[in-house]
């Protein structure tokens, strides 16, 4: 489960987040919606503790700065950044290693498989595409089976195979409890399997919404996109 | 050509703006402008007595020397068809543009001149100095520093007939290579011969570095002997050179004007990775894949078989290095290291051995190896490791990942200093003991400039202002330093004249103490570093 309470991020005068609070349970997939600098990935980077900030998170219970929390927490980055002179099979190792995993190889050869990097277990991160960077880096946030992940901008760089695999990884890690948290700008990309979504604008959440109440109310989720991003609205709808 | 200009214009103007947008920047430039100021009013006003004025021979062969330094790379940059002359928005919007070949060459071109001339703005700030120390005229100066652009310029043009030719036949660019490096190749030779069928004093070496035949050499040695012909007043050998120079334009711009150039594709992807190094310089995010370039990695051993938690990290870095050297800590800056200390320690052995005590040759060598380490450590792995998300989420204690993401940056240094140590006491002689105090002394300079880039990290963060972290980074590591270096001379005070054998070891000791004290100090203080990104 994951809990943001009044999380504010700011870079001098500069307000990137603005006392955003909200919370996903478990097994649920939250959207982060909103146009290009609404402040999503500094909200993802701040949960996943990369960022300092004001406020409190927590995962699971724990303050996501806590050593407990990040056992807790895959995050994906929006650029993938793997090691230049790993191979893909040593990332995995080192993951494996960095977070104390036991009996992860048949997991990791599992992530490899659905990732369709098993012929390319030892080409080095230098060597891959950026897609196929991407998906080293969906590989080593998941074999740490964690309770909370973070994927910033996913599908950007993935080739249709990923993606159709990526959708069917979140169905299941959604079934298993885990919590998710996904920012985007594309709403269509995660029409299938939202839970909750929240619309960003300058920082703030502006719209909040649940699926079963959209799918009650018949609220078009686009149109409230647009009419949010569009008319730059500052007071929540 | 019109855009072009307007490119130009802009790109002048605006980065004018710029500078003044960015107070450090500014700061920058006018301590330059002020160092440069002050070189020339100091050369002027500073006293020369006869006895410390210098042989003119010197200067002849400095020159020499100099035209060299600012030819050899230019001409080369010729033979990667254009790398360096084009960024990657030039690539992207100019190539495309109805723009013919010929001027955006000349436009890339003079670019790369207009870089050049600013070399020769901070020449011209010793052409003072040059007046005092050399007893010339200011006419002799002033020439001087004229050598110098003529020398920029020719070397444009050459570089222009090199591209023309290199980009239409690439199988030409082999002897173009052969030609320049045999250029740098003959003055080296000649000077080593002439030492070698003397004997090797300093006297023969000025005598060397002084031959005319050095003016010989095409181009370098030609701009040389116009310059030196009208400092001297000879006249036959002013017009002899500047003819074969004039030859040599003229040939060069007939052939650049019937060329059919179509060099875009070999651009491209120069272009492309020489943005991701400057990207990465400016960003202060150097990677192994913008080190390495296109090398091929060989994997050699997999795995990374050891270590659990934050010591993962530092058997992962072991691995990486086994991928970039065969040898672990032992790659090409240790081989670099050996060359500047066995050069520094022959040369001075050679020629200053009579009047300096060995003690001379081992602090200076740790001195100028210290000096160069600074520019190795700028690609350490722990400055790497800060790229990349995974150390800030790795579940364990910010102190235990700090001192395991520097572990590797601690060790090299201390494996380069033994072996580059271990060469020169082979090389110069003297205590063996010494040699490892030397070793030690250089490791433990590492250990301080990881420390002060540790500490600027802390206090400008992780991802705040590169030219801020650089300022503040520099400014650490000479307090950091001063310290120890000072302990380690007021120590050599203590030392009597027949104790003067340990005189190495005892500077070193303070030094390697403090040095390893004031870093370990460091780690503590900063050990809730990587708690965050910022």
């Amino acid at each position: 489960m994951l809990n943001v309470s009044h999380l504010t991020k700011k870079y001098n005068r500069f307000v990137a987040n603005n006392n955003m609070s909200f919370m996903v349970n478990e097994g649920e997939i939250a959207v982060l919606a909103g146009p290009n600098g609404a402040g999503k990935s500094t909200a993802i980077k701040c949960i996943a503790g990369l960022l300092r900030f004001d406020g409190e998170i927590e995962i699971c219970g724990y303050s996501n700065k806590s050593i407990e929390a990040k056992r807790l927490l895959g995050y994906i980055p929006e650029i993938p950044a793997p090691f230049e002179l790993l191979t893909v099979w040593e990332h995995m190792e080192f993951i494996a290693r960095a977070y104390k995993l036991k009996d992860w190889r048949e997991r990791a050869e599992m992530l490899i498989k659905r990732m369709e990097l098993d012929d390319k277990r030892d080409k080095t991160g230098k060597e891959l595409s950026k897609g196929m960077q991407q998906k080293i880096s969906i590989c080593c946030a998941l074999l740490i089976e964690p309770k909370v992940v973070l994927f910033d901008e996913p599908f950007v760089g993935l080739d249709p195979h990923a993606i159709k695999e990526l959708k069917a990884m979140l169905f299941e890690l959604k079934e298993k409890g885990v919590t998710i948290i996904i920012s985007t700008h594309m709403l269509d990309s995660v029409e299938e399997f939202w839970d909750k979504i929240l619309i960003m604008m300058n920082g703030r959440i502006e719209a909040e919404r649940e699926r079963k109440f959209v799918e009650k109310s018949g609220e078009n989720l686009e149109e409230l996109f647009f009419k949010i991003t569009e008319k730059n609205s500052t007071g929540a709808v | 050509m019109g855009s072009i200009l307007y490119l130009l214009r802009k790109n002048i103007k605006n980065a004018i703006v710029d500078t003044f947008r960015h107070p450090m920047k500014l700061i920058v430039y006018g301590l330059i402008a002020a160092s440069l100021v002050y070189a020339v009013v100091r050369g002027f006003t500073m006293e020369v007595d006869v006895d410390d004025m210098l042989d003119s021979r010197i200067l002849y062969g400095a020159y020499l020397a100099l035209l060299y330094f600012i030819s050899i790379p230019i001409m080369l940059k010729g033979l990667s068809t254009g790398s360096s002359f084009f960024t990657l928005s030039d690539v992207t919007n100019i190539f495309t543009a109805p723009i013919s070949p010929k001027k955006i060459l000349v436009y890339g071109i003079g670019k790369q001149l207009a870089t050049s001339l600013f070399l020769v703005v901070c020449f011209s700030a010793y052409g003072s100095m040059a007046i005092k120390m050399f007893e010339l005229t200011i006419g002799g100066a002033l020439l001087l520093v004229g050598g110098i652009a003529l020398m920029l310029l020719i070397v444009q043009i050459m570089t222009l007939l090199i591209f023309c030719i290199c980009s239409s036949k690439p199988s030409l660019s082999i002897y173009f290579k052969l030609f320049i490096f045999s250029l740098a190749l003959f003055a080296l030779g000649t000077t080593t011969a002439f030492m070698f069928s003397t004997s090797m004093t300093l006297e023969n070496l000025y005598t060397a570095i002084s031959e005319e035949y050095l003016e010989y050499v095409p181009i370098i040695g030609w701009v040389h002997g116009v310059v030196f012909g009208l400092i001297s007043g000879s006249t036959t050998k002013v017009m002899i050179y500047s003819s074969l120079l004039l030859v040599l334009c003229i040939i060069s711009v007939i052939v650049f004007m019937h060329a059919k150039l179509d060099y875009y594709e070999n651009v491209i992807s120069r272009a492309e990775s020489y943005y991701e190094f400057r990207e990465s310089i400016r960003s202060g995010t150097m990677s192994d894949k913008v080190l390495m370039g296109s090398r091929k990695i060989k994997l050699r051993k997999m795995g990374i078989n050891k270590g659990s938690g934050a010591s993962a990290i530092f058997f992962k870095h072991l691995r990486e290095g086994s991928r970039r050297s065969r040898f672990m800590f032992f790659n090409i800056n240790t081989v670099v290291l050996i060359g500047i200390s066995a050069v520094i320690g022959l040369v001075m052995k050679t020629f200053f051995y009579k009047y300096w005590q060995i003690t001379y040759i081992y602090i200076a060598d740790v001195i100028i190896c210290s000096y160069v380490q600074f520019f190795f450590s700028a690609a350490g792995d722990w400055v790497k490791e800060l790229n990349k998300p995974y150390i800030f989420l790795i579940p364990d204690s910010s102190v235990k990942k700090l001192i395991m993401a520097g572990a590797t940056s601690i060790i090299k240094p201390f494996c380069d200093g033994m072996i580059s140590f271990f060469f020169l006491w082979i090389l110069v002689g003297g205590s063996p003991i010494d040699a490892l105090a030397c070793a030690l002394a250089y490791g433990s300079f590492g250990c301080i400039y990881i420390s002060s880039n540790i500490l600027a990290q802390r206090i400008v963060g992780i991802s705040g202002n590169r030219g801020v972290f650089i300022t503040f980074y520099m400014g650490i590591m000479i307090v950091l330093m001063v310290p120890g270096i000072l302990a380690g001379f007021f120590c050599l005070t203590f030392i009597t004249w027949e104790l003067k054998v340990i005189a190495t070891t005892v500077i070193c000791i303070p030094i390697i103490i403090w040095n390893i004290f004031i870093s370990f100090m460091i780690f503590l203080m900063c050990r809730n570093l990587l708690n965050n990104i910022e």
